[in-house]
Order: C-alpha cells, then sequence, then structure tokens
C-alpha cells in the first residue's frame, strides 16, 4: 500500500515521480510525469488533483499514452479497429484476434476538457457544420480531420438504431467525408409481449428473443469483417476465450467498485473511478494491460479498506452520480463539497456486467449489446439506477447533463421522477460543459446544498 | 394518430381504424411536455398536440430518431391514451433490417387489434392500398401538397425535417419574395410519400409489398444516408430548383449536421432556416433573409 490515501497535485506527482526514478524504482514502460502530458498539451491536468498511490499513477499514465500504443500497434502491422458508438461489444470481438488493436474514437469526447478547449478540435467540428448544439462527442470529427489524437482506423463500424442523435449525425457526417463505416444496427430494446419468447439478459433486463437474433446477425456481419481484416478465423472457441478475457476486466471492476463505492472511508477518489470504468468499454489499446492496471488499483484498495484508511470526512454524502461529467474536474469538485461517489451510471452498465459464458458466444455478445441501458426505455435504465442505488446505500443521486445531448433533454425528468418515488432521495440536475470554471461557483453553491440536504435527512 | 412518415396510413385503415397524421399546429397552451433545452420542438409539438387530440384512440411514434423516442418515454408516463413505439431500423442495407420492419408493422398490427380495430383480411388491405395507389398523394391525410411549380418565380427547393402546420408560410414567403418552391423535400412534403404500390406484388402479398414500399422512402435518418442524396440527385434537376433552402428545428441533430455535406454536395446556393418552432418563419427576419436569397437566384 502507498502511504497515507491523499489527492495531490500534477506537480507534487512529478516530483514522486522524479524521486522514485532516482531510486530506481521499477515503472511500466508507459510510465513517467504526468506533467509530460500536460507539456503536451493536455494543461486541465495542471487543474486536477489525484490519489497518490502508484496504482492511480499507472492508471492516469496507462490511460494518457494510448496515442502512442496505436501507432506502435500499427507499426508492429497490427490492425486498428474504430468502434463508435459501441459501448463494449465489437472491441471484445476485436480483442479475440491477436493482430487487431480495438479503440474508442468517441474518447475524443473528453480532449476538449483535457487540452482546455486548446486542441482546436471543436472549431474544426464548426466548421463542418457541428456546432456547439452537439454534444461534445462532436471533437471526434476534429480528431479525424487532423489525425493528431489517434490514427486513422483500418476499421470503423459504428452502432446505429437505437443510439443517441447526436452520434448518429456526427457518424453520418464522418462518413460524408469520406470515412467509410460498417453501421450495424442495435434496434431499440423493448418489453417483450404477453406470450412472445423472451430472453433474460444480462443486467436484469429481458428483450424479445427475434431481437437479440437480430443483434446477432448484425454481429455475425462484424465478424466477417474483422476476420477479413485480420486474415485470421473468429471462431466459437477464440471468440469464448475473448469473452472470458473481457470478464476478467469486468470481474474486477465489480470488485473495485463495490469498495469503492461502500467501504467507510472512502478507499478511492470519484476521478480515478470513473477512468477505471472507462477501461471496460474498450480497454485503452491494451486489454492485457488493463488487468494489470485494474487488479494493481484494486489491490491498493483492498489494502486501504482492510486498514481502514481512506479519504475524509468519513460523514461525507453519499451520491450516486448519472452520466459522464464533459470536465474531470467536477468530480474533485463533489468530494470538496463534502460529497463522495456510492453508484455510478455512466451510460454503459451493461458494459460492466459478466457477458454470459454459457451460451454461443455471439448469442451472448448480442444479449450484452441489447443490454444497453441507453438502448431501452428511459423508465428501464431509471429501474437499474434505483436498484443500484439500493445496492450501494447512496443518500442523493445527481443527473449531469451533458451539453447538447439528445438524450438529456428529457431523461433527467423521467430518472427524477422515478428516483424520487421509489427511493425519496432528492435528486439534483446539473449541466456540466467540458470547462467549468466560470460556472464553479454556482456548482459548488448547487454541490453544497445538496450535501446539506443529505446531511439533514441524515438528522430526521 | 402518428407524424412520422415510416407509418403506413394504409395498414391502419385496414384495421378498421381512421389514420390521422398529425402535423402539429402546435396547439397554444398545451403542455404535456415542457419546452426544455435541448428538446426538438417538433417532437415536443406533436407529443402536445396529440395528447390535447380528443377522441384519439392510440397515438404511434417511430424510433426514426433518438428525440421521439425519448418523447415516447415521457408520453406513456403523462397521458392515458396508448401509445406506441414503432421500431424502424436506421440501417437498409441488409436482408435482417427490411425483415425486422415487417415485423414491427405486424407487431403494430396487433397493437391496433387491441385498441379495438379488426385483423384485415389480404383483401382489404389490397383494396385500401388500391386505392390509395389510385387517389393523388395531395389528397393523403395530413400531408401537404405537391407544390404546382407555376409562376415565373425564382425555382427553389425547400429540403429538410417535417414542417409544422404554421411553418409552411415558408412557401408563401418565398412567393411573395418573387421565388417559387419548385420542390417540396421536407418530411411533410413529396420525399416522404411511399412509392405506388405494385399491383402484382400487392394481390401476392399486400403487406410484404406495403412494408417494401414505405421502407425505402428515403430519409435523413437513414444509415447511410445516400438514398436522401440519389433522391435529391433525382428531384432537384427534375424541378429546375436553382437554389435550395434547408429548414430544420434547433436540437434536431440528423438535419442540423447535414447542411454543410448538403452544401458541398449540391453545388447550389443555400439558405438554412433553423427554428426554434416559435412561428419564427414568419419574422421580418427571416423575411429579409429569404428575400436576399431569392435575390440571389434571378
Ligand atoms: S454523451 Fe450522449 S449524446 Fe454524446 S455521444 Fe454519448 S450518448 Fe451520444
Ligand atoms: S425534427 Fe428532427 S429531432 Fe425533431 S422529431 Fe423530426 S427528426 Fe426528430
Amino acid at each position: 500500500m502507498s502511504e497515507t490515501p491523499r489527492q495531490i497535485t500534477l506537480q507534487e506527482w512529478d516530483r514522486q515521480v522524479e524521486f522514485w526514478q532516482a531510486a530506481g524504482v521499477p515503472q511500466p514502460a508507459y510510465g513517467g510525469p504526468l506533467g509530460r502530458h500536460a507539456a503536451d498539451g493536455d494543461t486541465r491536468l495542471l487543474q486536477l488533483r489525484y490519489d497518490n498511490s502508484r496504482a492511480a499513477l499507472r492508471l492516469w499514465n496507462f490511460l494518457l499514452t494510448e496515442e502512442d500504443r496505436l501507432r506502435a500497434a500499427r507499426e508492429a502491422g497490427r490492425k486498428l479497429v474504430g468502434t463508435m458508438k459501441d459501448l463494449g461489444t465489437v472491441p471484445v470481438l476485436a480483442y479475440s484476434l491477436d493482430n487487431l488493436v480495438a479503440f474508442y474514437p468517441d474518447g475524443a469526447w473528453w480532449i476538449p476538457c483535457v487540452m482546455e478547449v486548446n486542441s482546436g478540435l471543436l472549431q474544426i467540428a464548426d466548421s463542418l457544420g457541428v456546432d456547439e448544439s452537439f454534444c461534445p462527442v462532436r471533437a471526434m470529427l476534429g480528431a479525424f480531420v487532423t489525425g493528431a489524437h489517434f490514427p486513422i482506423p483500418d476499421l470503423l463500424t459504428c452502432s446505429v438504431g437505437a443510439t443517441c442523435d447526436d452520434f448518429s449525425a456526427i457518424a453520418q457526417r464522418l462518413s460524408g467525408l469520406g470515412h467509410p463505416i460498417l453501421w450495424w444496427e442495435i434496434p431499440h430494446r423493448r418489453i417483450p409481449d404477453p406470450g412472445e419468447e423472451a430472453t433474460e439478459l444480462p443486467g436484469g433486463f429481458s428483450a424479445p428473443a427475434s431481437l437479440v437474433r437480430f443483434v446477432r446477425s448484425e454481429l455475425e456481419r462484424l465478424r466477417r469483417a474483422l476476420e477479413e481484416l485480420s486474415g485470421q478465423t473468429l471462431d466459437d472457441d477464440t471468440l469464448r476465450r475473448g469473452i472470458v478475457q473481457a470478464n476478467h476486466v469486468r470481474a474486477l471492476l465489480a470488485r473495485l467498485r463495490d469498495l469503492a463505492f461502500t467501504a467507510t472511508p472512502c478507499p478511492m477518489p470519484a476521478l480515478e473511478m470513473l477512468i477505471a470504468e472507462m477501461l471496460a468499454i474498450h480497454f485503452c489499446s491494451d486489454q492485457d494491460e488493463t488487468i494489470v492496471v485494474l487488479q494493481e488499483l484494486l489491490g491498493e484498495v483492498t489494502l486501504r479498506v482492510a486498514a481502514g484508511t481512506g479519504y475524509s470526512p468519513a460523514d461525507a454524502a453519499r451520491i450516486f452520480w448519472v452520466n459522464p461529467v464533459a470536465d474531470l474536474q467536477v468530480m474533485n469538485l463533489l468530494e470538496d463539497c463534502g460529497g463522495r461517489i456510492c453508484g455510478t451510471e455512466y451510460l454503459f452498465a451493461h458494459a460492466l456486467d459478466p457477458i454470459p459464458e454459457t451460451v454461443p458466444p455471439l448469442e451472448a455478445l448480442a444479449q450484452m449489446a441489447l443490454a444497453d441501458p441507453m438502448v431501452g426505455s428511459t423508465t428501464d435504465r431509471a429501474t437499474r439506477i434505483v436498484a443500484e442505488i439500493r445496492r450501494f446505500g447512496a443518500e442523493a443521486v445527481i443527473v449531469s447533463r451533458i451539453p447538447g445531448a439528445s438524450h438529456c433533454a428529457l431523461e433527467g425528468e423521467i430518472i427524477g421522477e422515478l428516483v424520487r418515488a421509489e427511493c425519496g432521495l432528492p435528486v439534483l440536475e446539473i449541466e456540466v460543459p467540458p470547462l467549468t470554471d466560470a460556472l464553479r461557483p454556482t456548482l459548488s453553491t448547487r454541490l453544497q446544498a445538496l450535501v446539506e440536504t443529505v446531511k439533514n435527512r441524515r438528522n430526521r | 394518430m402518428y407524424t412520422c412518415p415510416y407509418v403506413p396510413a394504409q395498414w391502419i385503415a385496414a384495421h378498421g381504424l381512421q389514420p390521422h397524421r398529425l402535423i402539429p399546429a402546435p396547439i397554444e397552451g398545451a403542455s404535456t411536455i415542457p419546452r426544455i433545452e435541448g428538446l426538438c420542438p417538433y417532437a415536443r409539438a406533436f407529443a402536445n398536440d396529440a395528447a390535447a387530440g380528443v377522441e384519439v384512440t392510440g397515438i404511434v411514434l417511430t424510433t426514426a430518431c433518438d428525440q421521439m423516442r425519448r418523447v415516447f418515454d415521457l408520453l406513456v408516463h403523462r397521458i392515458e391514451t396508448p401509445a406506441f413505439l414503432l421500431n424502424v431500423p436506421s440501417t437498409w442495407q441488409t436482408v435482417a433490417a427490411p425483415r425486422l420492419y415487417l415485423d414491427e408493422l405486424k407487431r403494430l398490427g396487433r397493437f391496433l387489434v387491441r385498441l379495438g380495430g379488426r385483423e384485415p383480411s389480404k383483401e382489404e388491405l389490397a383494396r385500401i392500398m388500391l386505392d390509395a395507389t389510385a387517389s393523388h398523394p395531395r389528397d393523403e391525410d395530413g400531408v401537404h401538397g405537391i407544390p404546382c411549380g407555376c409562376g415565373s418565380g425564382a425555382p427553389v427547393a425547400v429540403v429538410g425535417g417535417p414542417l409544422m402546420q404554421r411553418d409552411r408560410v415558408l412557401f408563401d414567403i418565398v412567393h411573395e419574395c418573387g421565388g417559387r418552391i419548385v420542390l417540396d423535400a421536407t418530411e411533410t412534403g413529396q420525399r416522404s410519400l411511399p412509392a405506388p404500390f405494385d399491383r402484382r406484388r400487392l394481390t401476392d402479398d399486400p403487406l410484404l409489398e406495403l412494408a417494401q414500399v414505405y421502407f425505402q422512402i428515403p430519409d435523413v435518418s437513414r444509415r447511410p444516408n445516400g438514398e436522401l442524396y440519389r433522391w435529391l440527385a433525382a428531384e432537384l434537376p427534375r424541378a429546375g430548383a436553382r437554389g435550395v433552402i434547408l429548414h430544420h428545428y434547433v436540437w434536431c441533430d440528423k438535419w442540423h449536421a447535414e447542411f454543410e455535406r448538403l452544401k458541398e454536395w449540391a453545388h447550389l446556393p443555400m439558405l438554412r432556416l433553423d427554428s426554434e418552432g416559435r412561428g419564427e418563419m414568419d419574422s421580418p427576419r427571416v423575411r429579409n433573409r429569404i428575400h436576399a436569397f431569392v435575390e440571389t437566384l434571378r
């Protein structure tokens, strides 16, 4: 275990790394001072506060070196698959083949934040007619145009159907710019009609068996495309092994979330937990290393919980957080205001559930894709949120709106109504743009007010 | 009641129910769904007008866009009228996509029966489809008339999503500004009319023919949406359009993102009109912009 848990600045981290380097403490190949990423333009890093464990440092360095890994993979002759609007399905297929590397171009979502809007990507999106009425994922268009944030993939896939209009429109614009896309459909998940054959999905929803068969046929198309790209056969046994490996990542994350969201004091800050959860979707372009990174983080958290160490105050308000934040700093802000995270739904809850291993592998992945909370009704999503609130004992809910996102206009209303009715908890809806500096006083006041409300309710 | 062109009116009629394609006005004061930042005004107006409708037996929405899909979620919480969400696939090049649409029409049929409709016979459906083929599309319930294109003004095409009733004033304004609309390629115009049915296929399997014809309606929501451009490539020159007005509602991402691409593709002067659904089409500002645009086409 590292020293007493405490949040430190990037400068403190760099001094620590320097000390370790001088002392010959081993580091992963992608390790080193975080300051080098800030010097490369990721200036938001200078404003964040980080957990002081070596496991957290490794997590950050792993995240921030993805582009290098992708370029190295290409140089090594591996093929790159950009899996757009895909929260955890095609990457499982792709990583089953050893000469493919899947990545998530949508990850450009965070570039405006991390580079404090200095990357020029939003301006490029503007010039292509995709302005601020779209969610921050529009930065991806700019990233494709500049080729500066990830290499242009050898194959680009995009799920459509029951997806947000933002992404669907942006991907179509990308296709119009000459990037061929393999579109695949995830239909809206509906409740099976009475008497209709139904399939129980991971995570507890159910769907008509006909829809599962439909998605399975779509995945069959993807399988063929990946085989063609890799020159290898993706048979069921190979895919089954890929699923087992993906489940390994999910199991680690599940244990990590359980500990981080339930232990008192809180053993790992919200920001590092957000990054860790993101790894489940696409493995940050290296599935094996994702496992090592998560194992180390889990090891640290386990030791802290056993030692009873963590972050104060011990009576922090237990918050369930809905939707990822476009500005990472808001995760720090919540803790500054006296809250802690006890449960999350960052739009990809299904990517944290184990993929069934007892059914044919494509069937399992089809079930998993249909379990996506965003492809069903908002009521379904809210129902799952309510179950998780109860599981983690949250005391309030924050629905964080994503500027421009087509699903955000109405979902807060439905989620709020259900949470209040079922759990009687306070719900706060806030909007988090990529940079919240100007809004910080307002946001702080609203978060503090929520924390106060939670504490007052404890005394009732 | 429905608004999306992928809902076949003939299928509803064949169940003995009266199809009504609702083009929202919108009704003043109707607020089952309040005005919310980020919400498409058309989707909201449709939901509110449908909810306020008397003698409405059922409401059909589709998944053609995320906004409507989510409006459905809220609608089923807020109103008693039964509502149905028709799954319209975005992809279209596979065998499975039109089959899914056909299955969805069958499911819609079961919903209509639950509303009190009757299961249609093949013959009855075929007869209704034949009648529709015989009648002029201008007569179809809810669909705006095809512009006659007559007169001497500068020929303009209007392209985009649906137009609310009050936004139809756009046509008059173009006329008053010295132009004439020669192609209505909005969702409430010619573009969304189904092609004529094939009489032989219609006799063999009318539902299959209905599904095939409706599934081919070119729309911006399709992935890829090349069929929309193919349709425009044929219709713009046929109509003799010399300029294009793209109309869309704010927060309609699908049309919003298409403007620059359409501009690059069409090689015609273009004017973008985005509307908050507050009747701005009739404002002096919009009128001036249209006037200036038409001037450039002369
Ligand atoms: S944040 Fe929401 S709107 Fe943006 S790409 Fe993701 S799901 Fe779509
Ligand atoms: S105008 Fe656009 S966003 Fe609105 S309902 Fe139609 S397609 Fe959806």
